[in-house]
């Protein structure tokens, strides 16, 4: 018997509806022995290219289509508005009519396939008559519909009927469409009337479709629904098709397709409703049959009919062609055409390789003849893969942003090109950094190059903009990213749909680190800081079954953070396109590796917030002082740079700086204690996860303090190993080894490099590697030698071209850090842009002499500022301000004043200077709520010293507005200025702090630990300052606030949990190994402020941290010694510490295709709330606000 | 004078058993206050010299004998006044009642929180907190003026009165139960309006039998609605005419919640209270020319008296029944 063709299938891309992936689904219609498959999701053609791809793997022959909601041809009349919920929101309302389209005649099928997706994403406006849409109001709803309700962020998708034509489409009305639903009704006559216009507007091209799900009634998947359509497609004279409209691939998985109508409807699962038939899944071809003869016996016809049933659906299915290579264009590049890039007469080549041309003479290499020949090589290279307007389209775009005075940044591979940086999209020059064009892009190559361009985060969207506008709307899509679940959101759909109390959900989603769903029952079983919900495991009963079969279904779709797709102006016929929730920007529903799939080009723009923060400190170094900063001219790549930077750097406070402020990055400066550029280059590359894997670090720090002896394997490798001692750390010098040894040339030696990575082909290298390294003439040990080295390091050392691009900005925050503090910290806090919350960046400002000034409606702005504190002429030594010392002081923002609006700030800012409480209420107009918190973070402290007497006029005033008598106009007003005292009681000091916590998230007039200090002096705790001066060996007490938590994967394949305390005297770095963690990993994870007992490491002079072994809650603690004194604190800390029972994993690791083993816990973000949000102290005192 | 403030341990839609347990009170002194649903307030006036005991042993026996002659546990506060009494009550457990002798007033208060004393709702708590006035004791140092300013003239100038450990209240004696309520829980989140309905019926059927039981009628009732986040929706409607007819409650109960319009609430209890309590005797009933209202009550009538007979369930409205 041939196999069946399922012509109506959904995959997981049908968010919150289909509940396997298409891969899955390719690979059971193979083993299921059909040899076609159709791919009909709603209203998403994003699973077609993975569908594609698995058909093609599977040898299934791929069917495209999706199913959207129709409006109907003529409006009808607006239905009864529903009262308002007052609590809950307004159910989700699917009432469309759902129509199957099926592309048909190639190219043009898919072309009218991806012009109705769009249409229905984006023609939402036209259609008014749509009840109350998903636009849920209250409780967590809200926000979870967002992928589903992104139609400009009113309503779901709709296609118009208008729009609802194609040349190339096959129509199937199933069950849930007008007539299905009619003829469900007992309604063949308004059947046959809403026939009417889709038989004129489709003619031959329509079908009816009839599916069974041996259902009870009349409704969809009834028997008696099928048998009925059946019987009118016969009536009517048209076609009918089987289907069974599936939704997943595997009996039995009817419970999740019930959890996943509950989370997209969001109500919970109703035992005792309509659950899923479990019918839905992918049926072979024997149960169709079985169906059919079910339904042409019910609708009266002879049991054979079947075949006809069965016959028609194979012929609608064998006209259905669309051929993945051809006709959706995988394998094809598409740019944009070259008159939008300045080639109107010339070709794309030859305006290129004048540009380049320019770009000799303009830096001033014109006379130096390597030079001209890497030039002239690259643009062979180029002129032979036709990517000439590449280069042009990512010059023009980058010619673009820098024209709108944003910082901009090449980055990756691509600044390995000279042709890169003589267009100046690459800043550093290649040749002198001993860059490799061939690691970018060769002969050799055939994928696609790719440009990444850095900008200012904060202005990310502007560069969208203008490239949009740049090329045409037509032309330029953004690239859509899927939200997968994960084990958090699986628990919390599954929770919600399973009707689980919200704050057990909450409890248990928030004690998960961020695994994948399908991990949720191995990490109870094996992760210590699970153990105590592990215990209550039973308790929940099919929640983690269901959690984990949830596991990587798309839940959403966001816009990627940095891709931009640039193409002809055929786009909108290859990718279906939907505008983005926020800023309505076209996005295609493909995601990046589709897009790559797809031949699209796509150029990262990635917002980078330390280039925005950059951008603002040096924007405020002007505004404040008039001095012009450009860090672009900084000379820093060649010879010595500056020598205060350099010693900063070295001193290991790089909080803040680009790229080295990570706790292991802090270390790892520290032993490496960089003096150039290129060692900040090498310092880069060795932290990453391939090169501390494979222990490069070590190695190296020893050569380079010249406490281990620089080996090469053959003199003819010092060339390439002599500026990294001996140790492959760049991708760039394996590709010189080959190529060395072999003599294959660099194109060839960078596609071995790639080889590398993979086990089978890296045994054929070797052998090659052996017989051409000897025929140049090399022994065999050197031979062997070298490939050791070369397998060692070859697949995961680092691209230099990447470090280089890294290190430009690492050295300018650094610089900036160095010489204008106060502007750098302003810049830091507008633009956060690190790992850090920015309470510690404001800790580092207080540690490095910067005063803080707080925040006073009448000197911050919106985003933090520079003011000039206090100005000496100073005669101790020159100093890098000039001949007087002003101190420059950061000012706190509006901006960071919780709940304020950006049109708030502004107001207020622009309404500077206020005489009066009555004055700034009147002229900036803040909120109630605004105005209190500012009151209570001291920024109204100039009109009366006390801050509840302030809130208390506030509040008058504002009752005042609203006419509700009070004390009216008479606001009692002592000496103009001033506020008369009203004689409550004003904040106390722990209040402030913890208000200025409450509402700025930092603690602004002193660091919080300063509060416990008594209380840690009575433990004995060691400040971070003291323990510098601490002996390796030596076991410590140390508190702080938790900064950062990381468990990376390190090298001896253990899970570590790194973390970092601040105790505002510095920061103290901790490592828990694994025997401590069923003491520590709760708490540690769970805990804002750490009491940790360990021992002291020393690595070197700056390399210091401490080994936990014991650790408490600290809030805790100083709860106990406020109310019972020491002897409550006693107990608590004499609780017998839980101690390991050996690795709960049972040494299952992961296995690296690099050969290394990593835990299989390890590189997670751990649970816990991230230390940024927390806004409250370690007690809410009764009197603080909120 | 020593008031004493008690609270029984009533197992939940117990109230019937209040007037038993007030007579008891009323054997150690004539005024007595009752505050449904579980509680009373008894002035000791000349108990203490009468029994010679003090008002915490007085406590002592209350306790015993309720426990003797009803099985019910209670907790007991102690105080000059209503006020401090009802305040005490809250540091009081059972066995271990609380006094606040006459010379501590101001101590005791001092470090109480503000919502802890009667009459401060959550509305003013908030508000009299954010400006720092957590506990009575900053409370009663602030000035006058600045309180009238926060809370309106006559709450502030009240709240500072009984922040000072003034206690204007007197122990007024009166009757039992002033209202009634019933609940009804779901096992999961229940969204099915016919659901919420037919919870609805059965707690309007239970508060009427209830009230006939007792002889009275009521005046006004409320709606609880409560949801899975543990917050909840509340709406009172006063009756036409005060009733204990089930299907009147009913009615009114639909209309409240039809009000609400839930869709997507996931709706955990519905729980309705009867206030506003009278003797039936004083209620007056609007005739109609309609019999079958009259009908109706007459068979309620007799349902009721089938229900006692045979069991609360002997005799329930069809829609319950299925």
């Amino acid at each position: 018997m041939p196999g069946f063709t399922h012509l109506h299938t959904a995959s997981g891309f049908s968010l919150r509806y289909g509940a396997s992936h298409p891969e899955r689904l390719a690979e059971r219609a193979a083993e299921r022995g059909m040899d076609a498959l159709a791919l009909t999701d709603r209203d998403t053609l994003a699973g077609a290219v993975r569908f594609a791809k698995a058909c093609a793997a599977e040898g299934v022959r791929p069917l495209f289509g999706a199913e959207l909601a129709v409006g109907a041809p003529e409006p009808s009349a607006r239905q009864a508005r529903r009262r308002a919920p007052v609590r809950g929101g307004a159910f989700v309302d699917e009432s469309t009519p759902r129509v199957t389209f099926l592309a048909r005649e190639g190219a043009k099928g898919w072309a009218e396939l991806c012009r109705i997706v769009s249409a229905a994403h984006g023609g939402s406006d036209e259609d008014g008559g749509r009840g109350t849409g998903g636009g849920a109001a209250g409780g967590r709803g809200a926000t979870g519909v967002r992928g589903a309700a992104a139609g400009r962020g009113e309503g779901p998708p709709l296609l118009p009927w208008t729009e609802c034509v194609g040349d190339g489409l096959t129509v199937l009305l199933g069950p849930a469409s007008d007539v299905g639903r009619a003829l469900a009704a007992g309604r063949p006559d308004r059947a046959a009337k809403l026939l009417g216009p889709w038989r004129e507007r489709f003619g031959d091209a329509l079908r009816l479709e009839t599916m069974w799900h041996g259902r009870q009634g009349t409704g969809p998947g009834s028997l008696r629904l099928a048998a009925r359509t059946v019987g009118f497609a016969a009536e009517q004279r048209i076609r009918p098709v089987l289907s069974n409209a599936v939704r997943y691939a595997d009996p039995g998985m009817g419970p999740v397709a019930d959890v996943l109508d509950a989370a997209r409807r969001l109500v919970p699962v109703d035992p005792r409703g309509e659950l899923d038939s479990g019918e839905a899944w992918l049926k072979d071809a024997g149960a169709m049959l079985a169906a059919a003869e079910r339904i042409v016996e019910a609708a009266g016809y002879r049991r054979d009919t079947a075949y006809r049933l069965l016959e028609q659906t194979r012929a609608t299915a064998a006209e259905c062609l669309v051929d993945p290579e051809d006709d959706l264009g995988l394998g094809t590049v598409h740019f944009p055409e070259p008159h939008l890039v300045g080639a109107g007469r010339r070709t794309a080549q030859r305006v290129l390789a004048s540009r380049a041309a320019a770009g000799m003479l303009r830096l001033g290499y014109d006379t130096r003849r390597d030079y001209w020949e890497r030039v002239h090589q690259e643009l062979d290279v180029i002129a032979h893969h036709g990517f000439a307007s590449y280069f042009l389209t990512v010059a023009q775009v980058v010619d673009d942003v820098r024209r709108m005075g944003i910082r901009v940044a090449a980055r990756g591979s691509g600044a390995g090109s000279l042709v890169n940086h003589l267009l100046g999209i690459a800043h550093a020059d290649p040749v002198e950094h001993g860059l490799l064009m061939e690691r970018f892009l060769s002969k050799r190559r055939v994928v696609l190059p790719d440009i990444d361009i850095d900008v200012e985060s904060a202005r990310r969207l502007e560069v969208y903009r203008a490239i949009i506008g740049r090329f045409g709307a037509e032309r330029v899509a953004t690239v859509a990213m899927p939200e997968t679940y994960r084990v958090r959101h699986a628990v919390r759909d599954v929770g919600a749909a399973l009707s689980m109390d919200p704050a057990d959900i909450d409890r248990i989603a928030k004690s998960f680190p961020h695994i994948r769903a399908r991990d949720a029952r191995a990490a109870l079983e094996e992760l210590p800081e699970l153990r105590e919900l592990a215990g209550e495991k039973e308790k929940y009963g099919r929640l983690w079954e269901l959690v984990e079969s949830l596991d990587a279904l798309p839940r959403g779709v966001a816009m990627h953070p940095c891709g931009v797709l640039l193409s002809d102006s055929s786009l909108l016929a290859r990718t279906p396109v939907m505008p983005t929730s926020g800023e309505g920007f076209p996005m295609s529903q493909f995601d990046k590796d589709d897009v790559e799939d797809l031949g699209l080009l796509k150029l990262d723009v990635l917002g980078v917030r330390m280039q925005s923060a950059m951008a603002h400190a040096v924007a405020e170094v002007e505004r404040a002082t008039g001095e012009r900063v450009d860090l672009d001219a900084l000379d820093f790549e060649r010879g010595e740079g500056d020598p205060a930077t350099y010693r900063l750097i070295r001193s290991t406070e790089t909080l803040g700086c680009f790229q080295i402020e990570s706790p292991g990055q802090r270390d790892l400066v520290g032993r490496l204690q960089p003096s150039t550029f290129h060692d900040l280059v090498v310092d880069i590359s060795l932290f990453r996860p391939g090169p501390v894997a494979a222990d490069m670090v070590r190695p190296f720090i020893a050569a380079r303090h010249g406490r281990a002896p620089v080996r090469y394997p053959h003199p003819d490798l010092e060339a390439p190993l002599r500026e990294t001692y001996g140790v492959v750390v760049f991708h760039e010098q394996v590709i010189d080894i080959v190529h060395l040894m072999t003599g294959c040339g660099r194109d060839e030696a960078d596609r071995v490099r790639r080889g590398l990575s993979d086990p089978e082909s890296q045994g054929r290298i070797r052998v090659w590697f052996a017989q051409h390294a000897a025929a140049k003439g090399y022994d065999a040990e050197t031979i062997a030698r070298t490939w050791e080295i070369v397998e060692a390091f070859g697949s995961y050392g680092f691209c230099k071209a990447h470090a280089v691009a890294f290190a430009v900005p690492t050295y300018q925050s650094a610089w900036l850090k160095t010489h204008h503090p106060a502007a750098f910290y302003a810049g830091l806090l507008t633009h956060d842009p690190g790992m850090y919350p920015k309470r510690l960046l404001l800790a580092d400002a207080r540690r490095r002499g910067v005063p803080i000034l707080p925040v006073d409606v009448n000197r911050s702005a919106a985003a933090h500022r520079i003011e000039l504190v206090s100005e000496s002429r100073g005669s101790e030594g020159p100093s890098p301000e000039g001949p007087s010392t002003k101190i420059w002081g950061l000012r706190l923002a509006l901006s960071d004043v919780h709940g304020i609006s950006e049109a708030e700030a502004a107001r207020i800012a622009d309404g500077q200077p206020y005489a009066s409480l009555l004055d700034f209420w009147e002229r900036a107009r803040p909120s109630r709520p605004l105005a209190q918190r500012l009151a209570q973070v001291g920024a109204l402290d100039a009109f009366g010293a006390n801050r509840r007497d302030l809130q208390l006029h506030l509040t008058e005033l504002h009752r005042g507005a609203r006419g509700m008598g009070g004390g009216g106009g008479q606001l009692p007003l002592s000496g103009g200025r001033g506020t008369a005292p009203a004689g409550l009681p004003d904040l106390s000091s722990a209040e402030r702090l913890s208000a200025e916590l409450g509402v700025l998230s930092m603690d602004v007039s002193r660091n919080l630990m300063d509060d416990h200090r008594v209380f840690l002096d009575e433990l004995g705790v060691v400040s971070a300052r003291r323990l510098r001066e601490a002996r390796h060996g030596e076991t410590v007490l140390v508190a702080g606030a938790k900064a950062a938590t990381q468990t990376p994967p390190i090298r001896s394949g253990k899970r570590v949990v790194f973390t970092t305390l601040d105790d505002g005297t510095g920061l103290v770095d901790l490592a828990f190994f694994d025997d401590s963690h069923e003491a520590c990993a709760h708490t540690v994870f769970h805990s804002w402020l750490l009491l940790v007992r360990g021992v002291v490491q020393r690595r070197g002079p700056r390399s210091l941290s401490v080994v936990g072994s014991a650790a408490w809650n600290l809030a805790e603690l100083v709860e106990l010694r406020r109310e019972g004194g020491l002897d409550a604190v006693a107990p608590r800390l004499a609780e017998p510490v839980p101690t390991s029972g050996g690795d709960p994993t049972h040494g299952r690791r992961i296995q690296l295709p690099t050969g290394y083993e990593m835990h299989p816990w390890a590189d997670l973000r751990p649970a816990g709330e991230e230390p940024s949000k927390v806004r409250k102290l370690w007690h809410q005192s009764p009197g603080s606000a909120g | 004078m020593t008031i004493l403030c008690v609270r029984f341990q009533l197992p939940p839609k117990y109230e019937a058993a209040l007037p038993g347990l007030l007579g008891l009170l009323e054997d150690f002194t004539p005024v007595v206050q009752a505050l449904p649903p579980d509680g009373a307030l008894a002035d000791l006036r000349g108990a203490e010299r009468y029994f010679g005991r003090g008002a915490e042993e007085l406590a002592r026996l209350i306790r015993v004998r309720a426990l003797a002659l009803y099985g019910i546990d209670c907790v007991i506060g102690a105080g000059p006044g209503p006020l401090l009494a009802r305040m005490a009550l809250g540091q009081a457990e059972p066995g271990e009642p609380c006094a606040v002798p006459e010379d501590l007033v101001v101590d005791f208060l001092a470090e109480r929180p503000v919502a802890a004393l009667p009459g401060v709702g959550t509305a003013t708590a908030r508000t009299l907190c954010e400006y720092g006035l957590d506990t009575l004791g900053r409370v009663a140092a602030a000035p006058l003026s600045a309180l009238q300013r926060l809370v309106g003239a006559r709450t502030g100038r009240e709240l500072h009165e009984k922040a000072n450990g003034v206690d204007r209240g007197r122990v007024v004696p009166n009757a039992v139960a002033r209202s009634l309520a019933a609940e009804h829980p779901f096992p999961h989140d229940e969204l099915n309006p016919d659901r919420h309905r037919r919870a609805l019926l059965l707690d309007a059927e239970e508060l009427g039998s209830r009230l006939r039981a007792l002889d009275k009628v009521c005046r006004t009732l409320t709606l609880t609605v409560r949801y899975a986040d543990r917050s909840s929706t509340t709406r009172t409607r006063t009756l036409p005419e005060p009733t204990a007819h089930s299907p009147e409650l009913a009615r009114a109960a639909y209309g409240m919640y039809g009000a609400l319009g839930l869709q997507r609430a996931r709706v955990r209890a519905i729980a309705l209270r009867a206030e506003g309590l009278t003797p039936a005797e004083e209620a007056s009933h609007q005739l109609a020319f309609d019999p079958t209202d009259d009908k109706l009550r007459r068979i309620e009538e007799v349902a009721d008296r089938a229900r006692a007979k045979f069991g609360p369930r002997a005799i329930l409205p069809g829609t319950l029944a299925a």
